[in-house]
């Protein structure tokens, strides 16, 4: 179990994350969407303990009940790749090109379980086989250069997966996948979740990845959550003017159909300004189609899942 | 297969004639070490001396072949120690980084105000004339060297992100630096060793030359030059060959070495 409360990351004057509160039970699927610099990956990041040096983190943070706000890098260390375990999205960076795929995947095993080598090996075979890696005893003694990359992406699950951990951080999983492999992948790390009663949180661009895999839905814009809720009702009747246009932005064959015409794909004006140029209140303000006066300032609160001043989050 | 650098080859080829004349001394000299003969003093090349005996009647081949052990032994014997430590300290500092970093950084640049062979030189002194010493002081003089291109190395392969995803999966830094920082930065140092060992090779010949090396009887190229200055009018051959040694072993390490680099290092192998 994890909670958050008011989690807020900043770097100097900039925020990348503003009061993000936040329950992951066992075994729940949590979905992240959002621009990129929304502070999907940040929030990921803040979860492992992994931000930069230069953030100063504020809130609360308790992983089974450890504040985890302040802890040490070697308090740190000991909750990584047993409690909170991540994968990444450019699967041959983030394999080592000179070790074989079996010791990468055996390390954390030897350093966290106090397994032997040959012990460690076994367990990784095992966990070959359970993300599905064809052909897994030949897999252990090759190098990452001789993996296609959805074979890659494996071996990162089952190096995440290696000391058995309550959440699955997958950050943009399948973005450099391509769209038939993305798909395997996706539907392996639900599997997993349910086999293992794994929490995971899948941050993705793709909408239709992220409906596929989770029950629960987090939009973040600008460093906060902008609408949460599940994920079916989220993307079936977003109500956050941004969430709007996000799924409006989606490109869809039937639409570009309708009436023989080509259609233009609607956009959301403008880009995410840089962090530290954020307006104080609503982050969305200046880029919203329908703002009110006081959005800019004043901060609105979550209301039935979404943070809007329209819906009635905190109209003065 | 893409053509070797001319470098690469030429150093290659050096370098295996010094090496194979050091192995070879081990099993064969073609006379016994250290024999003097005072009567055949000053002889000619002959079947028997190949190319003649010095002052005491040695044969000069086998004086050479002897030298050029002493003189890989205490190359190898000194880049092994100097490089070690100072890769040591090079991956340490770039694992801790902070303050620390910046001092093992600060007293390498200290180090290098100093002449090197000056140093070597100063080291030998202190410590007395032996070819221990002369082994400690070079591997000394190595350790800022490689702690500054291990220490440059290992920042780089830290920003990586298989180092990020290590530390997802809970590494300690020591733990990385071992298992993957090392393994990554061995090619910057290995060409760096192969460069520090025509260096470590000079040094030597130059203390042992100025009498803080290699101690009579061992043989020593450093050694037959300074014995044989006093003799240049009578037997130049004397200095000529353990000169024309040194030369042939410093430039085939130091060709080698940057073929080593050429070969290994991508932003160069770009321009080419």
């Amino acid at each position: 179990m994890i909670e958050t409360h008011g989690l807020s990351v900043g770097f100097g004057a900039a925020q990348a994350l503003r009061d993000i509160d936040l329950t992951i039970r066992p075994g729940a699927r949590i979905g992240v969407v959002g621009e990129s610099g929304s502070g999907k990956s940040m929030l990921g990041l803040s979860l492992m303990g992994m931000m930069p040096d230069a953030a100063h983190v504020s809130g609360r943070l308790a992983i089974d009940g450890h504040e985890m706000i302040g802890a040490s890098e070697a308090a740190w260390r000991r909750l990584r790749a047993r409690r909170v375990a991540m994968i990444f999205q450019e699967p041959m960076a983030a394999l080592n090109p000179l070790k074989r795929v079996g010791d990468i995947v055996a390390e954390p095993l030897i350093v966290h379980e106090n397994l032997g080598r040959e012990a460690a090996r076994a367990r990784a075979l095992d966990l070959f086989r359970e993300v599905g890696l064809p052909d897994p005893e030949a897999r252990l003694r090759q190098f990452p250069h001789e993996l296609s990359g959805g074979q890659r992406q494996r071996i990162l699950i089952a190096l995440a997966l290696a000391c058995d951990p309550d959440l699955l951080i997958a950050d943009e999983p399948t973005t450099a996948l391509d769209a038939n492999v993305a798909l395997r992948v996706t539907e392996l790390l639900v599997e997993l979740s349910q086999q293992r009663n794994m929490a995971l949180m899948f941050i993705s661009h793709d909408l239709t990845a992220v409906a596929r895999a989770t029950s629960e839905l987090l939009v973040l814009y600008g460093g906060t959550v902008v609408e949460q809720g599940a994920t079916g009702q989220v993307l079936a009747a977003p109500r956050h003017p941004y969430t709007q246009g996000l799924l409006a932005a989606r490109p869809r064959a039937q639409a570009l159909r309708e009436g023989g015409t080509r259609r233009r794909l609607p956009t959301i004006p403008g880009t995410v300004p840089p962090l530290d140029q954020l307006p104080a209140g609503c982050r969305f303000a200046g880029r919203c189609p329908v703002e009110l006066p006081h959005c800019a300032s004043v901060i609105p609160s979550m209301l039935d899942g979404a943070a809007c001043h329209l819906l009635g989050g905190g109209a003065p | 297969m893409r053509r070797l650098p001319a470098n690469l080859m030429i150093g290659g080829v050096l370098v295996a004639l010094v090496v194979g004349f050091a192995a070879l001394s081990l099993v064969w000299t073609p006379h016994p070490e250290g024999v003097l003969n005072i009567r055949g003093k000053f002889a000619p090349p002959s079947a028997t001396y190949w190319l003649g005996t010095d002052q005491l009647g040695r044969d000069l081949v086998t004086q050479l072949m002897a030298g050029a052990r002493n003189s890989m032994t205490v190359a190898l014997i000194a880049v092994l120690l100097g490089g070690s430590i100072g890769t040591f300290l090079g991956l340490l500092a770039s694992a801790i980084g902070g303050w620390i970093e910046d001092l093992v950084m600060r007293i390498a640049d200290i180090s290098f105000a100093f002449p090197t062979l000056l140093f070597a030189i100063m080291l030998a002194a202190v410590l007395g004339p032996s070819l221990q010493n002369a082994v400690l002081a070079i591997a000394f003089i190595n350790i800022p060297v490689f702690a500054r291109v291990s220490r440059a190395a290992a920042n780089q392969i830290w920003t990586r992100e298989y180092v990020f995803a290590a530390r997802a999966a809970g590494m300690g830094r020591f733990a990385i630096s071992r298992d993957h920082i090392l393994p990554n930065i061995a090619a910057p140092v290995i060409v760096q060793a192969t460069i520090e060992f025509a260096v470590a090779i000079l040094a030597e010949a130059a203390l042992s030359y100025l009498g803080l090396g290699a101690q009579p009887p061992a043989s020593s190229w450093g050694r037959m030059l300074s014995e044989a200055q006093t003799l240049m009018y009578l037997a130049p051959q004397l200095a000529i060959w353990p000169g024309l040694c040194i030369v042939t072993a410093v430039l085939g390490f130091g060709l080698l070495g940057d073929g080593l680099r050429d070969v290994t290092d991508p932003r160069l192998a770009r321009q080419r």
